[in-house]
């Protein structure tokens, strides 16, 4: 009787053991839920602060030239007596509050141009989207001053539903293919100067194929630093961004090149 | 001998070598006298069949009274007879032993990367974000099939394939281009197997995102294919499908209607 | 005067009170409502999604059973009734019996389920509410209903035993079926609806505007209401093997092992029986998944899923191989089975290959040199094996080597006198040679056409292996007409192990069942309804298999320790009363022999 029992039991016992050892077994997948935030649904602070952190240290490239180096204010360290971005930021502009103002710097960097920086820094609505703007600057709200941003911003500014920190690089922003437009669209001219347009910060476009050869412009465009930086701008050496060799696809950056190469 | 051969013990025995031998050389040197691809079976596999096999001798052996009792027997007479008193002690060694060696084996610390299991066709998301724009995948078919000239994106699909995917992929689409041999996993080959299976929205999907669009059961980290959202336009990428589809000489699998 | 200001105050208050107070707990309960709308509880040591878990799978066995045992009682009282065989007829009793007991078990579970949701997953449990509140009070009047159907059925049974009456009560049995299926499509709506919403719903649709209808009928109902009936059918059939190979195995009587052994094969024989049309029936549940969402349906059969198959073919394999094992040993009982052991080794064989098939997997584990050799994770041969053409091939295959066991079971101990008796065998060959052809042709063609006909393809296989089954069994009961026996059953002298294959068989069912739940729900990921609410507690993660495994382990033992309890229950309240088989010639037939247990004596011509 008690031996038939035991017998029963170490069958069903040692069936169900074996079932659950063969699962064990095999290489273990556990589905994972999604790290994309969900910005149109009630998303909060501390999500967008996290996401706008990982988009400045990573995809954004903000810290090719906010946080190291002295071509942009760094927004990581205080400020000598006004503190830390979070905190000044309020006090910029007359009538502006801190929110406002760091949107309209991402998005209009041109209007507001800090005191002895030069206007280089690009348009980041083109390569970023709406809600990934916004996340930026819960980020930097956050360093010393109080998160506002909320969904309600986010919505209004019609975020795009796919649109997730996740989108690690910069897309291109468009495919064209004709030369001028990629100038104008990648923001060379803000530094480079071509005939009677674009600033003169860098090296002027005007007649660098007589200067340069393909090679030299391809390399300087793809990896500023890997060149010498042209006699009597030493001083602005690493200014250039490093970003174009993930903005601009392989057809586009032979486009930008050769127009270049005929500049002479 | 003819005994032993009559006996039920030592023809499962014999059934059991057999079959090994089959699972172990048979599938691995058979197929390619015939001109069929073949490989050495993975261990695993290889426990799988034994066990399966072991569990139908087993049932055979026991499904009839008297060939159950018969088959008992030889193991009776080692653990009781007097006369297999060495036999008896030289298996007490030696079993006890055998596990001792294969458990050393399977605890030794190896060098070998442990084996991952990686997904092919992992599930493809309902939705993706193509350079900022989301696509609905679900249901999504080919626009360019319908629209304009099919040869004409063929064109454009040859051209961009040639352009972009041969130094993997190959010219003949056999996986074999000239970096194939650099990467584990090989890169796919575009062959009636492989893509026939497959919508049309879940190449555009594989295409777009690359290997590290992957979600985690398809190992992001093992490929090395990029994504090509960054280079090619919307309208490229259906045409490089299109163009597959094409050399491969099969139709993408379609949406059933609703 | 100090009463009455008293007196006067209170009543103030008391007026106050009144006419104050709805209005009162009114805006308090806004203001709750508004303030603290809680989304998770927890639950310790095991979690929030634990505890709902093992709740929802013990009471999903107990509700199975329930309603798989009325439907095999109403079939065995049926049989009884048309046939004079009072053997099934006590056979239903004594499972009715059973049932009371194990209805309150799974109206508890069901409660600890409701009471586990509504505190630990109170938001998506209102969202469920708010769309399927009418279903949710007719669901719970038709439980009513069901057990006092339920009570009628069983107490009624000795009052109601004869003529008119007992088909009254047969209709009773049927009744109660129809209730029981009633509240299960109720309740498959439900689940149903957390995997298939409307496809016109959107995380933003508001609940209250959802049509009823359409989240009622959504696009897997249906499919989950033919799998689950037969499912159930199955369960109950093995659950009855089990209770009555453990009886067998204490029986202290021939009469109580004969009446047990025979009650086994009864239980083995529905339960096979109803498996092999499951597979059809899971085949339309995953085509209506795929077509529903693709990613849902390729998450289940290639995703972090695709694994799952490969366990579940190896526990269909035990099914297979433990149910034809238990015909093979049952032959030994059956005068004339001898004729057929001898192809007993070539059934296996199919079934042995058939199980190697079905559980080689596509992809395959292998460390790095096992891969280089093999080029990648799929072998250049054998994952020719791995895809659907082939599993549908062996599956089928396995079908119809299953099916032979049983005619040559049924078989053994008849000799037909018809005359055409020979040239029906051979056309009974033929049909099987011809589905067996027509199988393996469109499993080989499978492999040079296009997906979609190739999913054509399984239909024809499945359609082949119906037809001969149908056929054959048509032609096997005119061919039984007035066979002579070689002998009679010798019911009870069956060797111990067989038993242990029922208990195997039990086990791996239930195994199979918490399995597929799983799979079921756990392809809706990190959603508690596909793509309209999300999951966004701490447990939305859906786990590996491994851990899975884990779980449906904790809930198939919980559910065995209970159902063992239940049975022994049972056995306390009456004990069994046996029919024992008399020889015509016997002097004891029509008495009542108080040594066997008061059972009742019973002649019984042998069938």
């Amino acid at each position: 009787m008690l031996a038939t029992n035991l017998k029963i039991l170490s069958v069903v016992l040692g069936t169900i053991l074996f079932y659950t050892y063969l699962a064990g077994s095999i290489p273990q997948v556990e589905s994972e839920v999604p790290a994309e935030l969900d910005l149109s649904a009630n998303v909060t602070a501390e999500e967008l602060v996290a996401a706008g952190e990982e988009l400045y240290a990573g995809g954004g490239g903000c810290l090719a030239c906010h946080g190291t180096g002295t071509r942009a204010p760094n927004l990581l360290e205080p400020d000598g007596a006004t503190g830390l971005i979070g905190e000044r930021c309020g006090q910029r502009v007359e009538g502006m509050v801190c929110k406002e103002y760091l949107h309209a710097s991402l998005i209009r960097p041109t209007d507001f141009v800090v005191p002895g920086f030069d206007p280089i820094m690009p348009d980041m609505s083109r390569t970023l989207s709406e809600s990934q703007v916004w996340t930026l600057v819960a980020y930097l709200e956050s360093l010393g001053g109080e998160v506002t941003v909320s969904s309600e911003d986010l919505a209004a500014s019609a975020a795009d539903p796919a649109g997730g920190a996740t989108a690690g690089s910069a897309a291109p922003a468009s495919t064209t293919m004709e030369p001028m437009a990629l100038l104008e669209e990648n923001q060379c001219l803000v530094c480079h100067q071509l005939g009677d347009q674009g600033a003169p910060i860098g090296p002027p476009f005007t007649d660098v194929g007589a200067r340069r050869d393909v090679d030299f412009i391809r390399s300087k465009v793809l990896d500023p630093a890997s060149v010498q930086p042209a006699e009597g701008y030493e001083a602005l050496a690493g200014t250039m961004p490093t970003t174009f060799g993930t903005q601009l696809s392989a057809a586009q950056l032979e486009v930008i090149v050769q127009f270049l190469a005929e500049q002479r | 001998m003819k005994r032993y051969l009559r006996h039920p013990f030592w023809q499962s025995g014999l059934v059991l070598i057999a079959a090994y031998l089959v699972v172990t050389l048979g599938i691995a040197y058979l197929p390619p006298i015939l001109g069929i691809a073949s490989a050495p079976v993975p261990g695993s596999v290889v426990l799988q069949y034994m066990a399966t096999v072991l569990v139908g001798i087993l049932l055979y052996v026991s499904s009839d009274e008297d060939r159950w009792r018969e088959f008992k027997e030889p193991v009776e007479v080692m653990l009781t007879s007097p006369d297999k008193r060495y036999v008896r002690s030289a298996l007490l060694v030696a079993i006890p032993a055998l596990i001792g060696v294969l458990t050393f084996f399977q605890v030794r610390p190896t060098v070998a990367a442990p084996p991952n299991l990686r997904s092919i066709h992992p599930a493809p998301p309902s939705q993706i974000s193509f350079r900022g724009q989301p696509i609905v995948l679900d249901r999504l078919e080919n626009p360019l099939r319908h629209e304009g000239d099919l040869n004409e994106h063929l064109a454009v699909g040859r051209r961009t394939y040639y352009q972009n995917c041969v130094a993997c992929h190959g010219d003949a689409l056999d996986g074999n281009g000239h970096f194939a041999d650099a990467f584990s996993p090989r890169p796919l080959e575009f062959g009636t197997s492989t893509i026939a299976q497959l919508t049309e929205s879940f190449v555009f999907w594989r295409i777009a995102k690359g290997g590290v669009g992957l979600p985690r059961e398809g190992a992001p980290w093992n490929s090395a294919m990029p994504a090509w959202e960054d280079v090619l336009t919307e309208d490229e990428i259906w045409s490089v499908s299109i163009f597959l589809y094409d050399q491969a000489g099969v139709s993408p699998r379609t949406w059933e209607a609703e | 005067m100090t009463f009455r200001r008293i007196g006067r105050g209170s009543l103030r208050l008391l007026l106050a009170t009144l006419f104050v107070a709805p209005f009162l707990t009114d805006v308090l309960l806004a203001q709750e409502a508004v303030g603290a709308v809680r989304e998770y509880g927890d639950f310790p040591v095991i979690g929030a999604r634990g505890a709902v878990w093992i709740a929802a799978q013990v009471h999903l066995l107990f509700a199975a059973f329930v309603l798989g045992v009325p439907m095999f009682a109403i079939g065995a009282e049926a049989i009884g009734i048309f046939k004079k065989d009072t053997r099934y007829d006590r056979l239903a009793k004594e499972f009715t019996r059973l049932l009371v007991i194990a209805y309150s078990a799974t109206a508890i579970w069901g409660a600890v389920l409701v009471f586990f949701l509504t505190t630990l997953y109170p938001a998506f449990w209102g969202h469920l509410a708010s769309i399927f509140e009418v279903s949710m009070w007719f669901y719970v009047g038709l439980f009513f209903f069901e057990s006092f159907t339920l009570y009628l059925y069983y107490y009624g049974w000795d009052r109601w035993k004869l003529g008119r009456a007992k088909l009254g009560h047969w209709g009773l049995g049927i009744l109660l079926n129809i209730w029981g299926t009633a509240v299960m499509l109720i309740a498959n709506s439900w689940l149903s609806y957390m995997m298939s919403p409307p496809a016109e719903m959107t995380p933003d649709t508001a609940p209250e505007m959802v049509q009823f209808w359409s989240a009622f009928a959504n696009a897997t109902w249906m499919p989950i209401n033919i799998h689950r009936i037969i499912a159930n059918v199955v369960f109950g059939g093995a659950i009855v093997a089990a209770y009555a190979a453990y009886r067998f195995l204490l029986a202290k009587s021939d009469e109580e092992r004969a009446h047990y052994d025979w009650m086994g094969y009864v239980g083995n024989l529905i339960a096979i029986g109803a498996l092999i049309v499951l597979p059809f029936a899971g085949y339309y549940l995953g085509r209506e998944i795929y077509e529903y969402n693709q990613q849902m349906g390729i998450t289940m059969m290639g995703g972090f899923m695709s694994w799952l198959w490969i366990i579940q073919a190896v526990l269909i394999g035990v099914l297979f191989l433990a149910g034809n094992y238990y015909l093979w040993v049952g032959m030994g009982r059956i005068p004339g089975a001898e004729r057929f052991t001898p192809y007993i080794k070539y059934m296996l064989v199919v079934l042995v290959i058939g199980v190697i098939v079905w559980a080689t997997p596509h992809t395959m584990i292998a460390d790095r040199d096992e891969l280089a050799a093999m080029g990648g994770t799929h072998h250049p041969f054998l994952g020719a094996l791995g895809v659907m053409s082939a599993k549908n091939t062996a599956v089928n295959l396995m079908i119809l080597t299953t099916f032979l066991s049983f005619l040559l079971y049924r078989r053994a101990n008849l000799r037909p006198t018809i005359a055409w008796a020979r040239s029906g065998t051979i056309v009974q060959g033929l049909l099987f040679a011809m589905a067996a052809a027509v199988v393996l042709f469109f499993g080989i063609y499978g492999y040079f056409v296009t997906a979609i006909v190739r999913i054509g393809f399984s239909v024809y296989q499945v359609l082949a292996v119906l037809t001969a089954i149908v056929g054959v069994v048509v032609l096997d009961v005119f061919m039984a007409r007035g066979a002579e026996s070689r002998g009679e059953i010798r019911w009870g002298q069956m060797p111990a192990r067989s038993q242990y294959a029922l208990f195997v068989l039990v086990v791996t069912f239930t195994w199979l069942m918490g399995l597929m739940g799983f799979a079921r729900s756990g392809i809706r990921q990190h959603w508690h309804v596909w793509e309209v609410m999300r999951d966004t507690s701490p447990w939305a993660a859906t786990p590996a298999l491994g851990p899975a495994a884990q779980m449906i382990s904790v809930c198939v033992l919980i559910f065995l320790v209970l159902i063992a309890f239940i049975f022994w229950l049972g056995g306390l309240i009456e004990k069994p009363q046996l029919v024992v088989r008399l020889r015509p010639d016997d002097p004891r037939v029509g008495e009542r022999d108080p040594a066997v247990h008061g059972s009742e004596l019973d002649f019984l011509p042998a069938d």
